[in-house]
């Protein structure tokens, strides 16, 4: 039997029932039995997981561990070991947020650069780089975002769209949706989609403070 | 929740299709009708974009040294270069490659 | 929810889970020289192969 291991918690309880909890130092770790040779890019797995990942959000926050993790107990408590500590920081320093993201399409694609200009591998890639940061959005936007939600990070994931993630008290959840409608009137051509909550993804990988 | 403006557009234009999203392959008999070549460029393809998606994370974390970026983009020049060669060969192109998201009916 | 933004909802969700989060090092890491690259990704891939090959075979 193994798990497919969804994300990493304070306590049993912020776990259980909704599904199985496996500790790992002075932590616990929410997972999901499956059978051995269940493949996991399973379209049903996928939806069941998504699932569970909500309804443990609803619980309490946790740190996300990307989906695709999957093992025995032993072999999940030993890949996780070093990094317990750190989560511990961040669950006990976030214990009371969510991630929210925003996604904007941005108005003009970046040209993707053409390998045949380069005869330096580092020269493309830095090139592909920079066509991925140089995407960028309406300043006015921009700031209406940051206002609408909160400090967060700008992240360019992609050469079309730009995103926005922030950290967020779950009871300004509500507020911060209401917000969300606000920006669709103010700006009713720019293609944005405010999402959430989230547990702990993008700010996941943080030290903690 | 979600709030969004312009559902259209986003579901165009945001990069929901590259992602890792398995397909309902059985609702799709196209992919394993249209011969092997296909099949396995389009795995090729998939894995090249992954990739090229992780490099580009890795240079925004920018923990990676000099000689790893010129490592990392000869290999992806490479890559594409052979997929390229690869895609002529087999008289194959990209949207025969294509391995799309399919309408959300799929999803039921 | 209108159907288009159901889909979006559905991918959100999806992308959410599979493209963000902690990346534990998998059984499967494909390397370029010493940089570990993909880890997670490539056990889909595979289970969408395996998928495939199945499905010819009927």
């Amino acid at each position: 039997m193994k798990s497919v291991i969804i994300g990493a918690h304070l306590q049993r309880d912020d776990i259980e029932p909704v599904a199985e909890a496996l500790a790992v130092g002075d932590l616990f770790l929410s997972g999901l039995p499956v059978a051995d040779d269940q493949p996991l890019g399973d379209r049903d797995l996928l939806l069941r997981v998504a699932k569970v990942r909500a309804a443990l959000l609803d619980r309490a926050t946790f740190i996300a561990i990307r989906y695709g993790f999957a093992g025995s107990p032993p072999e999940v408590a030993s890949k996780c070991a070093a990094h317990v500590e750190r989560w511990r920081a961040l669950l006990e320093q976030h214990r009371d947020e969510v991630e929210m993201t925003l996604k904007v399409v941005a108005p003009e694609q970046q040209p993707r650069p053409d390998r045949r200009d380069f005869t330096s591998g580092g020269d493309y890639l830095k090139a592909l780089h920079a066509a991925t940061t140089a995407v960028d959005v309406d300043p006015d936007f921009r700031a209406a975002v940051e206002n609408a939600i909160g400090k967060g990070r700008w992240l360019h994931r992609d050469q079309a769209s730009l995103e926005f993630a922030a950290l967020v008290a779950r009871d300004a959840v509500e507020r911060v949706r209401v917000a969300g409608e606000e920006l669709k009137q103010r700006f009713p051509r720019v293609p944005f989609l405010l999402s959430g909550p989230w547990p702990l993804e993008v700010f996941a990988d943080d030290r903690g403070e | 929740m979600i709030v969004a403006n312009d559902e259209a557009t986003l579901r165009q234009q945001l990069a929901f299709t590259d992602s890792m999203i398995p397909e309902r392959i059985s609702a799709d008999p196209e992919i394993v009708e249209n011969g092997l070549a296909k099949l396995v460029l389009s795995i090729i393809e998939l894995i090249r974009r992954l990739l090229e998606k992780q490099a580009l994370r890795r240079m925004d974390a920018g923990n990676l040294s000099d000689d790893e970026i010129e490592k990392l983009g000869t290999a992806l020049m490479k890559l594409e270069e052979k997929m390229n060669e690869l895609k002529r060969t087999f008289g194959l192109s990209d949207d025969d490659l294509n391995l799309k998201l399919g309408p959300v009916k799929m999803w039921e | 929810m209108d159907e288009t933004l159901e889909e979006l909802s559905l991918l959100e969700a999806l992308d959410h889970l599979l493209d963000r989060g902690v990346v534990i090092a998998g059984e499967a890491v494909i390397s370029i020289g010493d940089v570990d690259l993909l880890y997670l990704g490539l056990n889909i891939v595979l289970a969408n192969v395996d998928a495939i090959v199945r499905t010819g075979r009927k």
